[in-house]
């Protein structure tokens, strides 16, 4: 008979989590092979840490400020501010967390209460959950200095809050990860959340066209705010400073209450995992319809002019394109953002609408805005492909056709975002002279082209491995950027010596012309550079699919 | 003398210090079905990476349907067909797509490809699913779309590593069926397999490797021969394994140490 081991308690176990949060953490730094990355992970450490100090000063001036002033109930504002943070920032950073599933826990001998406290522990480790007890306990300081008598119902409160807190990040986590376990939502989701970010940009124009429509609006709807809980824990505070016993009561019930809701919703949401909770990633059989055979296409090959390799890669990067929300929604985010932009210097309701800006100037910088942001994904190019990378190798073809096939697939991309975006400005601002329409679209040939070897180059020796509508763990290789940024710094550089030659000599012309003999020259260096990134890759094989198959 | 289609000589691969494979000399005639064998972290898949030119040796050579790999990679890949280690598919495309793409990256022509593809998800009994990504079929479809694949040009060496695994007993006969004809109509299969049953019932020839080298290779009556000394005896394939792999005493595990567990 086996010997089994005796049940572990809770701390026990809680232990165990929060030493295996840390070799994960470890580990992943140990992987990584470039320095840099390690680096910027510092520099990025460094940062938050001033970030979350830097509030801790302003949350303790800003509550001894409010408390010396007399105006307990404005301490509301600064748990209002801890509130949003502590339940946004989790979503934001999603991408940069280390990449574990807490459920997994649950092959494990836990019960539901280990497994419900576990998880509240684990929530307690975020640091959007750490900075927060920071800056409360920052505040909890100031109250101590300015007003010691309210210290005791800041106690409360602060623990009442934080438990709060913590539940309620740990359910919209629970429920955000239910939404997104399968491809297709997560892939929604994670376009609409692009978009929302996006969007407000869109506060500004609106703000200044609806604003007096809006204000009455948003007068009538901030009390009911009141019964929120930040609202309340301020309101707590300020019961508190005027002795008002029964009204620091109702408002520590109400937080209370809040805990309590919270608690029970995680605990059903937590129940429903201990007792396997179907998470499949694989949608459920269908039942099977009866195919007509399909048959031969007799249809002309559009893409006959490519050989039959190039071609078979711009219709995988088509239909790759096609099926990835992310990828996807970079076709409609620059005419956005050209509609978004020529809002802010046109129509009767800009507030830039005296000073209008000339199309001279907006038409070259949103060109080269969109292809800063378009040009982004070309520099790790093979983020997508998997195992299939194996494929290219596998093949009998000169890597210079998968090249060939991603850029050409890119370039017609940017050729019909750029179209959309010609068409809004026109209609917008209308189309600058002809020497700067000239220069402007042969700078894009010369910085496009001319960045695409470098792209090239980075893709095949920096690679790292992106999934499709996936938030977690949606990190460029930090040498990608670095190549990326490197490389559109020298294109921007050179781009704005020519332009400023051309008015430094008083020629409208000589940005196109010099433009257009750059241009000439990035594509001759391009095809040329085609073999040598060949060469490059078949070298570099064993690093490409050790990156992307792991 | 029968016409070779793997030829290596002196073939190496190092990851740093450690020497994954060392100067492995395999023969593999034409038409062979010739199954590779070895314990975990023995060299297998180092291997085929090596002869499917997914990784470059360190040393030695190799020689596929008669061309050396290094001077005439195309034209070897053109006669080869692999189903790697995780299968290579692009999972974001349908399996018809899929093979659409395979067949067009070696150079079929649209048409062929297409009716290929038709035929091959048929007999794969992928077809009744034409609009389901890769990445959303089972492991055994999986497995059966990347082994279409890599068969859809007709290549004359098809390289298999652990073909059936996760595949169900109804796909599995039908593709040894399919292998076995390949074999009969001169196609070499050279297949990595840990169920020995499988490489006992379907192979020829087979190579052993273990801790890099090759310390076996030969017909199954060959290898049995070495081990019980009489040709024809009733030594099972798995029995002629551990008894080369398992010579030095290191390999089996010793119950006694987890007498906790008994």
């Amino acid at each position: 008979m086996a010997d089994v081991a005796g049940s572990p308690g809770i701390l026990t176990q809680i232990r165990a989590v929060a030493g295996l949060r840390w070799r994960i953490l470890c580990n992943g730094l140990r992987k990584e092979s470039h320095r840099l990355h390690l680096l910027g992970l510092i520099v990025v450490g460094i940062l938050a840490g001033v970030f979350v100090l830097g509030l801790c000063f302003a949350f303790f001036a800003g509550a001894y400020s409010f408390l010396s002033q007399g105006r307990p109930a404005w301490m509301g504002l600064l748990f209002w501010g801890i509130f949003l943070f502590w339940q946004l920032f989790p979503i934001f950073a999603a991408g940069f967390g280390t990449s574990f599933e807490f459920r997994t826990m649950l092959r494990f001998p836990l019960n539901p209460t280990a497994f419900y406290i576990i998880g509240l522990a684990y929530g307690l480790a975020d640091l959007s959950a750490l900075a927060s007890v920071c800056w409360l306990v920052s505040m909890t300081v100031a109250v101590a200095s300015a007003q010691p008598g309210l210290l005791p119902a800041m106690l409360f409160v602060v623990v009442l809050f934080s438990l709060l807190n913590v539940t309620l990040e740990r359910l919209v986590g629970s429920w955000l990860e239910r939404l997104l376990s399968r491809r297709r939502t997560r892939e929604l989701f994670f376009a609409f959340f692009i978009l929302a970010m996006v969007s407000l940009n869109l506060i500004n124009p609106l703000v200044n066209r609806y604003g007096p429509v809006l204000r009455p609006l948003a007068l009538r709807i901030a009390p009911y705010f009141a019964w929120f809980p930040p609202s309340l824990a301020g309101r707590a505070l300020a019961a508190a400073a005027q002795a008002h016993f029964g009204g620091l009561v109702l408002c520590l019930a109400g937080l209370l209450l809040y805990a309590a809701v919270f608690s029970l919703f995680l605990w059903r949401r937590f129940a429903a995992q201990y007792r396997g909770e179907e998470l499949a990633e694989t949608a459920a059989p269908g039942p099977v319809a009866v195919r007509p055979i399909a048959r031969t296409q007799d249809t002309p090959d559009r893409l006959s002019a490519l050989s039959p390799q190039v071609a078979a890669v711009v219709r995988k990067e088509f239909r790759y394109l096609t099926r990835n929300s992310f990828s996807f929604f970079t076709l409609i985010l620059p005419p956005a953002l050209v509609l978004i932009f020529s809002a802010q210097f046109s129509g009767n309701h800009s507030p830039l609408a005296e000073r209008p800006i000339s199309p001279e100037m907006l038409f070259p910088g949103i060109m080269a805005y969109l292809v800063l942001i378009l040009m982004g994904p070309a520099y790790n190019c093979f983020a997508f492909e998997g195992q299939g990378i194996q494929t290219y190798f596998m093949a009998p073809l000169r890597f210079r056709d998968v090249f060939l096939g991603k850029n050409l697939m890119l370039l017609l991309v940017l050729a019909v975002e750029m179209g959309l975006s010609l068409v809004t400005l026109a209609w917008r601002l209308g189309l600058p002279s002809p020497p700067v329409f000239i220069a402007t679209l042969a700078a894009i040939v010369f910085a496009v082209v001319g960045q695409l070897s470098i792209a090239n180059w980075s893709s095949v020796n920096f690679p790292r491995k992106l999934e499709f509508g996936q938030m977690r763990g949606r990190r460029q290789s930090g040498m990608a950027v670095l190549i990326a940024f490197g490389a559109q710094l020298v294109f921007g550089g050179i781009s704005a010596v020519v332009v400023f030659t051309g008015r430094w000599t008083q020629n409208h012309w000589f940005p196109a012309e010099a433009f257009a003999l750059l241009a000439v020259a990035a594509v001759g260096g391009y095809f040329a550079s085609l073999d040598a990134l060949s060469r490059v890759a078949e070298a570099k094989k064993e690093t490409l699919i050790e990156a992307l198959c792991r | 003398m029968p016409e070779i289609a793997i030829r290596t000589q002196k073939l190496s691969r190092k990851f740093g210090n450690l020497t994954a494979v060392d100067s492995i000399d395999l023969q593999v005639a034409a038409g062979q079905f010739f199954g590779f064998l070895g314990p975990n972290g023995a060299g297998k898949s180092t291997t085929i990476k090596m002869l499917t030119g997914l990784l470059a040796p360190t040393s030695g050579s190799m020689e596929l349907v008669g061309l050396d790999f290094a001077a005439h990679p195309l034209e070897v890949k053109r006669q080869i067909g692999v189903v790697p280690e995780g299968m290579g598919l692009l999972d974001r495309l349908t399996g018809s797509e899929y093979l659409q793409f395979v067949g067009r990256m070696y150079g079929l022509d649209r048409a062929t490809t297409q009716r290929r593809a038709n035929e091959l998800l048929d007999f794969m009994h992928l077809a009744d699913r034409p609009k389901t990504l890769i990445a959303d079929y089972s492991h055994g479809m999986q497995k059966k779309l990347a082994l279409a694949a890599a068969v859809i040009h007709g290549p004359r060496i098809l390289f298999l590593d652990e073909p059936f695994e996760g595949v169900d007993a109804l796909a599995a006969g039908a593709l040894k069926a399919l292998l076995g004809r390949m074999t009969e109509r001169g196609t070499t299969i050279f297949l990595t397999s840990h169920v020995l049953e499988i490489v006992e019932r379907l192979c020829s020839h087979v190579g052993i490797i273990h801790k890099g080298r090759l310390v076996a290779q030969g017909s199954l009556e060959q290898l049995r021969a070495g081990i019980s000394g009489e040709v024809g005896g009733k030594t099972t394939l798995e029995e002629v394994f551990l008894s080369i792999v398992g010579q030095d005493g290191t390999e089996r595990p010793r119950l006694e140490e987890l007498s906790w567990l008994m």
